[in-house]
């Protein structure tokens, strides 16, 4: 078996475990918490006998033991039970929901790359002169206020005084595009919508840009700092030695090593978007999971709420194990871990 | 170890060095009053004060001094590194094969570098870079010279000028990282990379310090035999004066940025002028006395520290 083969099985059967342990919290979490889901869900008006009925058929009046064995028992079957709040299979709800989200998040990711490792080369390159100082700034800010805070600031700025930018939703209203992956962006391009595709394209810049914002600035920052510890390495002074343009010696010679230590920081922060992206899908009126999951736990939806905080940590540990994948690429150190090299 | 194999290095040999020398003196590099401060928070710093130096083509000359007097920096000023930082103040004449490096700007000096004039650092393991295979850095060298070598050509080059570091298996050491190999194949292959282009002027900063003596000596013996074959000249900066004065055709002696005797090996080592270099070479560790030091065979202090003490108790002596 390869290392990195190896690598992949050890963090699979790891994230499995940390799977187990999160289900085990969230059901013990969900069950603990005061207010009883059945009668929540008949409201007031509902007899004891409904009561009863419905808790005996989520198997609310057995123990806690059990009724996990239940759960897990549904789960293997891929049934996470059904919804209290929509009446319907959580698993439906979720298809529904989450790929509005995972776009978001997908898009604040790319930015978050796109702009904050750009930004933190230059950074290092130019340390100590103008371009650095107003990097520095802006990522200090970008990482000193959290994303909802942003989302408000942009909001009012870009779509509210300057309407440059739509003020909340995922694309106006006129269009239907046919739901195929769930992505919009993907969506309207199978469709062969353009129009479409550019006005989902407008409607998710300013919801991204929010949820990216403190996750470029920490990028910027990583990256440069890793640099600048880079720079006094001899490899580079070699790479100067030899001639190489100065870009060519950021970009590549000083920029991969560095990057091998700041991955696993922004796979933390791609992974925490998620979290953050439930305050900004609330401000932008986002339909993502964010307002099915925030509902769920105020109806005390019990198989909802474990089946998103389920969902949400499946996606946390796929993009981890990503990263983790992407670190043993880039460095040949954990590629070749072992002694038996060729 | 190091088996000279002319054969092989010498196709690209010294045959685009000839057009440049156009120098009336003929030396290669001529370095004229050379003055160099740092602009620092407490104040500015003299770290040369005037230093002159030149090598003849293929001459192989040593810079001797200690740690801080100054012989890096000149490398890194004839490299043209040092002019690129903001806070270094570089005054007098560097002449590089006629050409005054202060009056090109950073891209021609850059050009120079790789090409003409290369650099060998003190710790082969940490100058070659951890995350790139050698082969990678390698045909990157070559491309300095030639833009449009393909890949397959360059990494044919490239094994052939491994080969000629007596490298065994040239293909397996290309797509091995530099952590792979030991010091000595590292040192190997950068001996190899910093003559791939035949420059005709060849830094060595303290050349395999880092490496156990016995390699140490090896790869020294390699760089000598290999600047031979390629007629390039030498810079060579070291304080082991004993390598030196193996190495070296010419010795200058660098004293708190100052050049405080000048001549060649052979005459410096035999008659040093300058107390400086008198202590310098009375620094160097001998054996004296025929083998081990003179010490009775049952002196007080000789036992001493073969002692186990059975009883803590203080005081007490065995």
């Amino acid at each position: 078996m390869t290392p990195v083969l190896r690598l992949l099985a050890r963090r699979l059967g790891i994230s499995l475990i940390v799977l187990i342990g999160v289900s085990m919290l969230v059901f013990g979490i969900a069950r603990v918490i005061p207010g009883d889901p059945a009668r929540i869900a008949l409201g007031p008006n509902a007899s004891t006998e409904q009561i009863a009925k419905l808790r005996a058929s989520l198997h609310l009046d057995e123990s806690i033991f059990v009724q996990y064995g239940h759960f897990i028992k549904d789960l293997s079957r891929g049934d996470l039970g059904i919804s209290l709040y929509t009446n319907r299979p959580v698993t439906t709800d979720i298809a529904q929901f989450l790929p509005a989200t995972l776009e978001l998040v997908l898009v604040a990711g790319v930015l978050m790359i796109a702009i904050g490792l750009p930004l933190g080369i230059w950074s290092a390159r130019f340390r100590g002169r103008f371009a650095d100082h107003i990097i520095r700034l802006v990522s200090l800010l970008g990482v000193s206020a959290p994303s909802f805070v942003w989302a408000v600031i942009l909001m009012l700025l870009f779509a509210y005084y300057l309407p440059l930018f739509p003020i909340a939703g995922r694309i106006t209203d006129t269009y239907t595009i046919e739901s195929i992956t769930g992505f919009l962006l993907i969506d309207t391009l199978i469709a062969g919508n353009f129009q479409a595709f550019l006005n989902a394209a407008w409607h998710i810049v300013l919801p991204a840009f929010a949820l990216a914002l403190s996750g470029i600035g920490q990028a910027a920052r990583l990256t440069r700092a890793n640099m600048i510890e880079t720079w006094d390495k001899p490899y580079i002074e070699m790479a100067q030695a030899y001639g190489y343009a100065p870009a060519r010696i950021a970009n590549r010679f000083a920029f991969k090593p560095s990057m091998i230590p700041s991955l696993t920081i922004i796979g933390l922060d791609f992974a925490a978007m998620l979290g953050n992206a439930f305050l900004v899908e609330a401000v932008f009126a986002w339909p993502g999971l964010s307002r099915y999951g925030v509902a769920v736990i105020l109806r005390k939806d019990l198989n909802a709420i474990i089946g998103t905080v389920l969902i949400i940590s499946a996606a946390f540990l796929i993009v981890n194990l990503i990263i983790d994948l992407l670190i043993a690429f880039l460095n040949p150190r954990i590629r070749y871990s072992q002694r038996d090299v060729k | 170890m190091s088996a000279n194999r002319p054969g092989s290095g010498e196709d690209t040999g010294s045959v685009k060095n000839g057009s440049m020398e156009r120098n009336s003196s003929g030396a290669l590099l001529d370095i004229r009053d050379l003055h160099l401060g740092f602009r620092g928070y407490t104040g500015y710093t003299k770290v040369l004060h005037g230093i002159s130096l030149s090598i003849n083509r293929g001459q192989r000359v040593a810079l001797v001094g200690e740690s801080g007097s100054g012989k890096s920096v000149t490398a890194r000023i004839v490299l043209g590194l040092l002019q690129e930082t903001r806070t270094a103040r570089i005054t007098g004449d560097v002449e590089f094969q006629g050409n005054d490096m202060s009056s090109l700007n950073a891209s021609q000096r850059r050009a120079l570098r790789g090409t003409r004039m290369s650099m060998i650092f003190q710790d082969p393991t940490s100058a070659l870079n951890p995350v790139f295979t050698i082969g990678y850095q390698f045909t990157e060298v070559l491309r300095r010279v030639d833009e449009k070598l393909s890949k397959e050509a360059a990494y044919l080059r490239a094994a052939e000028l491994l080969h000629t570091v007596s490298i065994p298996d040239p293909a397996r050491v290309l797509d091995a990282y530099s952590f792979q190999l030991s010091g000595g194949m590292n040192q190997r292959i950068i001996i190899a990379m910093a003559l791939a282009n035949s420059p005709s002027l060849l830094i060595a900063d303290e050349p395999g310090t880092a490496l156990d003596v016995t390699v140490q000596a090896q790869t020294l013996q390699l760089m000598h035999d290999m600047v031979a074959t390629h007629n390039t000249a030498v810079l060579f900066i070291s304080h082991n004066l004993g390598v030196v004065r193996e190495f070296a055709d010419r010795v200058y002696v660098i004293y708190r940025g100052r050049i405080v005797e000048e001549g060649a090996t052979q005459s410096v080592f035999e008659s040093p002028g300058h107390a400086y270099t008198r202590a310098l070479m009375a620094a160097v560790p001998r054996v004296t006395g025929g083998g081990i030091p003179d010490i009775d065979d049952e002196s007080a202090d000789f036992h001493d520290p073969c002692f186990t003490h059975d009883s803590p108790i203080a005081g007490t002596e065995s």
